[in-house]
């Protein structure tokens, strides 16, 4: 075994810089083949570190971001798989960069983000202390498939570790039912009923039935999408009191929302430094799971008020007279959010939608067509521009002029140079909503322009 | 003029963004002054289809649909009988186009029995069927070629004397062997393609609309509209789908 760890982490090492010498990010490639010569190199690697992992739909690269911080805050010496390789071939490289080619790790923390569907292959390697599970929504189905077999991807790897803790959204009737099945320790976070003022009721939900006994369920609130104070009028599954609440929300900005929460019965006011509702359960969750790491509360508390998440997460460049902000977005779920950020944002703005159809955005756009692009146009005043962009520009195009956005206001732009270019132009702030692939391609030209930092260094 | 539309099942049959059908119905309508009126039907919804000019129905997740089954024997199942004979125009996509036929037997083997308005039955299999894909109408279908989405596992078959709605240029259609797509029958339009497909296909779109419309009024006439941005999405897809 011994031999095997220092050659399959040799050979890893020796990979990883061949990819850095040729400007690759290479992140992935080196695990990828590691693996092949020790599949039970993870294992190993990760034995003596204390791992938290963090997987989901949406919110997981934001939620690892704060629990991140919390570490960082608390003086913890750990590593990341930060470049969002978060499969196991990723994480298993960011293991044998920490470890000495004996297989002893260097530091001793982890803050480790998992894609949902290699979580079954991931989790009983990893075997983390404490497992935060952000949501489930329909997401790239010609990818993951239907969202119960992600559910289902999610529990088998829990199988694999039945002592880690799990966080889970109590909010979440798909993530909570987690607990029905697995024998490990569960605490929830979730936004209470109190901090939640009427909405309208999303026109597509990916929960609607039962995941017990399939009756319809009843809900007493609901924050956004299926997301909300749930209950089955037939077999009584229902929203777990939660461990962690939000109880109220003092005030939201289209920077920062100031909440108060109830964290494992002690009373905090928590400045979360990023807005948006969606950015609120990240951070109750990201709160959840380093208490249950050990981080002292206000610790965890102070990190999230201070954090910068970066990478393509509401990431601000200094670009055009009113800054530029940009808002990955993958699924109707997580693009619902943006718009309705955008609608509570009082001023005038431009707006860039970057639509890519490569294997890692899903080759199936057809979701633009689930989210609610309809609410542009209330605020249609205050829309400057659209620009569509990405290998699927038509496709955008034709969904803002179904929306209603004026025609005339929509432009086609692939160019991403001349698109930047565009942008710079702007004398209102721009928002950049873009696919997976997309925000990598543009960040790039966006760094390029303002400075900042590659993915992988 | 006006037109009644019918979306049946949105809260479960609502995947892979089948419900931007409805949008873009309804804003081909308004465009050219036509008024259109959408009701939703879901599960333990009572609903009258003699009173609607056109259905549809999208695809869904395997975890609903016990619900649905059920759902549809107690009503719906026989209400949308009596509107397919009637001559009411559907549109069904997926899921929905496998609903309207007899059955669907699983690769296990497993028999769940369908609507059966329509003679067609569709059999699992092991691997899906998976991509971007285009077929050509038959003439009388309005001979338009549709880009689109399919994603299943279903293969389906026409019965005897069943048209389909057009023939694969590149993709699998119906059952990946025959080379047919979809269904025609009376004025059921049935097919695999998601995308959604009628925004990228306007001419399928308005075939559609024009169908139900003359089943309503005799006779109707679609003022043509500049879909400049549909040709452009429509044109790039057609290029891309099977150049490899």
């Amino acid at each position: 075994m011994g031999i095997q760890v220092f050659f399959a982490s040799l050979l890893c090492r020796f990979l990883k810089a061949v990819a850095r010498v040729a400007h690759r990010g290479g992140t992935a490639m080196p695990g990828r083949y590691a693996l092949k010569l020790c599949p039970d190199l993870l294992k190993v690697l990760a034995r003596d570190v204390h791992v938290v992992a963090i997987t989901g739909t949406n919110g997981k690269t934001t939620s690892s971001r704060m629990v991140e911080e919390a570490f960082e805050e608390a003086g913890l010496d750990y590593i990341s798989n930060r470049s969002g390789a978060n499969l196991i071939s990723g994480i298993t490289t960011e293991f044998v960069m920490n470890a000495t080619l004996a297989g002893r790790p260097k530091k001793h923390y982890a803050v480790i983000e998992c894609d949902e569907a290699a979580a079954r292959k991931v989790f009983g390697q990893l075997r983390p202390e404490v497992v935060l599970v952000t949501n489930l929504f329909r997401d790239q189905l010609d990818r993951y498939g239907e969202v119960t077999h992600t559910l289902g991807n999610i529990r088998e790897g829990l199988k694999g570790t039945p002592e880690s803790i799990l966080c889970l959204n109590a909010d979440c009737s798909l993530t909570s039912s987690l607990a029905l099945e697995l024998p490990n320790p569960c605490v929830y976070y979730g936004v209470n009923g109190t901090a939640v003022s009427s909405r309208e009721k999303p026109s597509i939900s990916d929960a609607t039935h039962c995941i017990r006994c399939k009756t319809e369920y009843e809900y007493d609130y609901m924050t956004y999408a299926h997301l909300g104070g749930y209950r089955c009028p037939q077999c009584g599954y229902r929203r777990p009191d939660a461990d962690v609440a939000v109880t109220a929300v003092v005030r939201q900005t289209a920077d920062s929302s100031v909440v108060d929460m109830d964290i494992f019965g002690e009373k905090r006011t928590v400045t979360v430094n990023l807005p948006a509702v969606y950015n609120i359960y990240n951070a109750a969750g990201a709160i959840t799971a380093a208490r249950k790491m050990g981080i002292p509360l206000d610790t965890a508390v102070s990190a999230l008020g201070r954090f910068n998440c970066g990478f393509g997460r509401m990431e601000k460049f200094d670009l055009g007279a009113g800054g530029t902000r940009m808002m990955l977005v993958k699924n109707p779920a997580g693009c619902n959010q943006v718009i309705s950020f955008l609608r509570e944002i009082g001023e005038d703005f431009t707006l860039v939608v970057c639509l890519n159809d490569r294997s890692a955005d899903g080759t199936d756009i057809s979701w633009i067509w689930d989210a609610e692009f309809e609410h542009l146009e209330e605020i249609r005043d205050r829309i400057r521009n659209v620009y569509v962009s990405g290998t699927r520009a038509g496709d955008m195009q034709l969904r803002m002029k179904y929306a209603g956005i004026d025609p005339e206001k929509i432009r086609l732009e692939t160019d991403y140079a001349r698109l930047v270019d565009a942008m710079a132009a702007q004398e209102v702030p721009v928002f950049i909503m873009p696919t997976y692939t997309a925000m990598l391609d543009l960040r790039e030209h966006l760094i390029r322009r303002c400075g900042g930092a590659d993915f992988w260094e | 003029m006006e037109l009644n539309i019918c979306y049946l099942y949105p809260d479960v049959l609502n995947l892979y963004g089948d419900g931007g059908n409805i949008i873009c119905l309804q804003r081909r309508l308004q465009w050219r002054g036509i008024t259109s009126n959408v009701t939703r039907a879901g599960i333990g919804d009572r609903v009258s289809l003699a009173d609607y000019d056109l259905m549809f129905i999208g695809g869904g997740q395997d975890f609903e649909q016990e619900v649905l089954l059920e759902d549809l024997h107690r009503g719906k199942a026989s209400e949308i009988l009596a509107a397919v004979e009637d001559g009411k125009t559907f549109l069904t996509i997926c899921g929905g186009y496998q609903m309207m036929g007899n059955y669907y037997q699983t690769h296990e083997g497993v028999r769940c029995d369908f609507i059966g308005a329509v003679d067609l039955y569709t059999v699992g299999s092991p691997t899906r069927m998976i991509g971007n894909y285009k077929y050509r109408c038959t003439a009388d279908n309005g001979g338009s070629l549709v880009v689109g989405f399919e994603n299943h596992s279903g293969k389906t078959y026409l019965g005897d004397g069943i048209s389909p709605l057009g023939t694969v240029e590149a993709g699998y259609g119906n059952n990946g062997e025959d080379g047919t797509e979809g269904v025609r029958y009376h004025n059921v339009f049935g097919t695999y393609s998601h995308g959604p497909v009628l925004p990228k296909n306007p001419e399928f779109c308005d075939y559609i609309l024009q169908t139900a419309l003359e089943r309503r009024y005799g006779s109707a006439q679609l003022e043509p509209l500049g879909d400049r941005e549909e040709a452009y999405a429509h044109d790039i897809m057609a290029k891309r789908i099977g150049a490899k």
